[in-house]
């Protein structure tokens, strides 16, 4: 908490992202599909939301629209005062799997993220071996992500997201394809950057355990039209890791799954 | 097992070898071997040059697609050998009109395969270049250009075996030198001996290049096979 005043004190806190009445409509074969209802919300700087839901609640669809990739149909979305009208480096994104360029070893991924900064090849080469070990990947720069893990290519891809210093960091899923172990320590290690780093995040999941572990805040959504039904503020102290669980995290945990079990009824 | 062929029509491997040595006596062996070549791979590197070229444009820049596929669609269905008796009204007997029938051929193939490439790179690719802030031309030679390389690098390995065959086509019909020209001459001998050094002489030859292509594209793409 802390870390968090000294940052205000510092300068105006970057990764203000406010979402007002955001709507988005497809048309489909003719018909007009509502992917997602009007939706207000606002991520305040340095924290971590999760948007938990049913597959085709529109998770996916807010996150794309915040990122720049899929436009509005009507409302707005304004990062830092400023309207999304497109991708930005200064909203990062982290996919679900298969976003690293299998051309690029690890390090060429890290780099390809600097190139958009002044450094010489030798300061970003330096910057991206440093990346790899903050993500516990030390001495594996010269591997293509073919020859890596599917943990290991989603360190990586935190590395690159994390590289282009974004002031807001999506990720859809990301941990989403992996087994439990590994997904364990990558919920660990994303909690570490994130504490020292305080870029504020939007985290969709599956997964009510890692969203509680992870989040300040969660939205829970439910299907067609996509909306959010709650809103849940965890409490517990932090710094977080997977092995605490207090009487708050079982009293929110019952009440998550009450409400997708009865949004997935619904459906 | 004698009497089961006629040996006019199939020679025996013996026949054809001594064959082989004739025309190596004769100097045309090597200097056809030479000169089909060298037209094949004149007419291979410009064609694939302009086929890269045109793909990348035609997938990525859409007026130019909208203008350009129309067009290439109608061009494609019309074999080199179509194609050959036009060229040398244009350009004569002489070199040009095999290089042309030899471009036309492999630029039509690498033109396909990369605009499929270049058309379809995963939209996950774009979205992760664009929102690490890669300005457009980084996003094209970095990520569209790799990503649509498999396609590309296909489309060459296609292309290399076009170039052999529309080589043929050019090579029966006003020429004077190359293999085919000498499959051609010897039919008119009846030397069906001959004939087959020039068909043995295309296999071997086709056969050598592709093996070398997959060799090369192996380690170009090597992420494909990772």
């Amino acid at each position: 908490m802390s870390g968090m005043a000294e940052a205000e004190n510092a300068a105006p806190a970057l990764g203000d992202v406010l979402v007002c009445h955001a709507e988005i409509v497809f048309e489909q074969k003719g018909r007009y599909v509502q992917a997602l209802a009007p939706i207000s919300l606002r991520l305040e700087p340095g924290s971590f939301t999760s948007l938990i839901g049913p597959s085709g609640c529109g998770k996916s669809t807010l996150l794309n629209a915040i990122a720049g990739f899929t436009p509005l149909t009507s409302g707005s979305i304004r990062v830092d005062g400023s309207e999304v009208a497109g991708p930005s480096p200064c909203v990062g994104v982290m996919f679900q799997q298969y976003a690293l360029f299998p051309w690029f070893t690890a390090r060429g991924n890290i780099e390809f993220a600097l190139k958009r900064f002044d450094m010489s090849s030798a300061q970003r080469r330096d910057a991206a071996l440093k990346a790899l070990v903050e993500v516990g990947l030390e001495g594996k720069g010269d591997y293509y992500p073919g020859q890596l893990s599917g943990g290991m290519r989603q360190r990586v891809a935190l590395a690159r997201t994390l590289a282009a210093r974004p002031n807001v960091l999506l990720m859809d899923e990301p941990f989403g394809a992996l087994d439990a172990q590994t997904r364990l320590s990558m919920q660990e290690l994303l909690l570490g950057i994130w504490e020292t780093r305080r870029t504020t995040v939007l985290f969709i999941t599956h997964d009510i355990d890692e969203a509680l572990v992870l989040s300040d805040r969660i939205f829970v959504m439910s299907t067609a039209p996509g909306r959010i039904v709650d809103e849940i503020a965890v409490n517990s102290p932090r710094p977080r890791s997977v092995e605490n669980i207090d009487d708050a995290y079982i009293a929110n945990r019952s009440r998550m799954l009450r409400l997708l079990r009865s949004a997935h009824n619904a459906h | 097992m004698t009497g089961l062929v006629n040996p006019d029509f199939v020679p025996a491997p013996t026949v054809i070898m001594a064959a082989a040595s004739e025309q190596y006596k004769e100097g045309v062996l090597m200097s056809d071997l030479r000169i089909s070549l060298k037209r094949s791979a004149v007419g291979f590197f410009l064609g694939a040059m302009l086929g890269v070229l045109f793909g990348l444009l035609t997938a990525r820049l859409r007026p130019v697609g909208y203008m350009l596929h129309p067009i290439l669609n109608v061009l494609r269905p019309i074999p080199a050998i179509a194609l050959a008796p036009l060229a040398i009204v244009w350009f004569g007997i002489g070199e040009p009109s095999k290089y042309f029938l030899i471009t036309y051929t492999v630029f039509l193939a690498v033109w396909l395969n990369t605009d499929h490439g270049a058309s379809h790179v995963a939209t996950t690719y774009i979205r992760a270049s664009r929102s690490l802030g890669a300005a457009t031309w980084r996003e094209f030679f970095e990520v569209v250009v790799p990503a649509a390389a498999p396609h590309i690098v296909s489309g060459l390995r296609l292309g290399a075996a076009l170039a052999f065959l529309s080589l043929v086509a050019a090579e029966l019909t006003g020429a004077s030198s190359g293999i085919g020209y000498r499959i051609q001459e010897s039919r008119q001998f009846l030397r069906t001996d001959r004939m087959f050094v020039g068909l043995v002489q295309l296999g071997l030859l086709g056969g050598l290049i592709d093996f070398c292509f997959l060799q090369i594209s192996r380690r170009v793409v090597h992420w494909e096979q990772a």
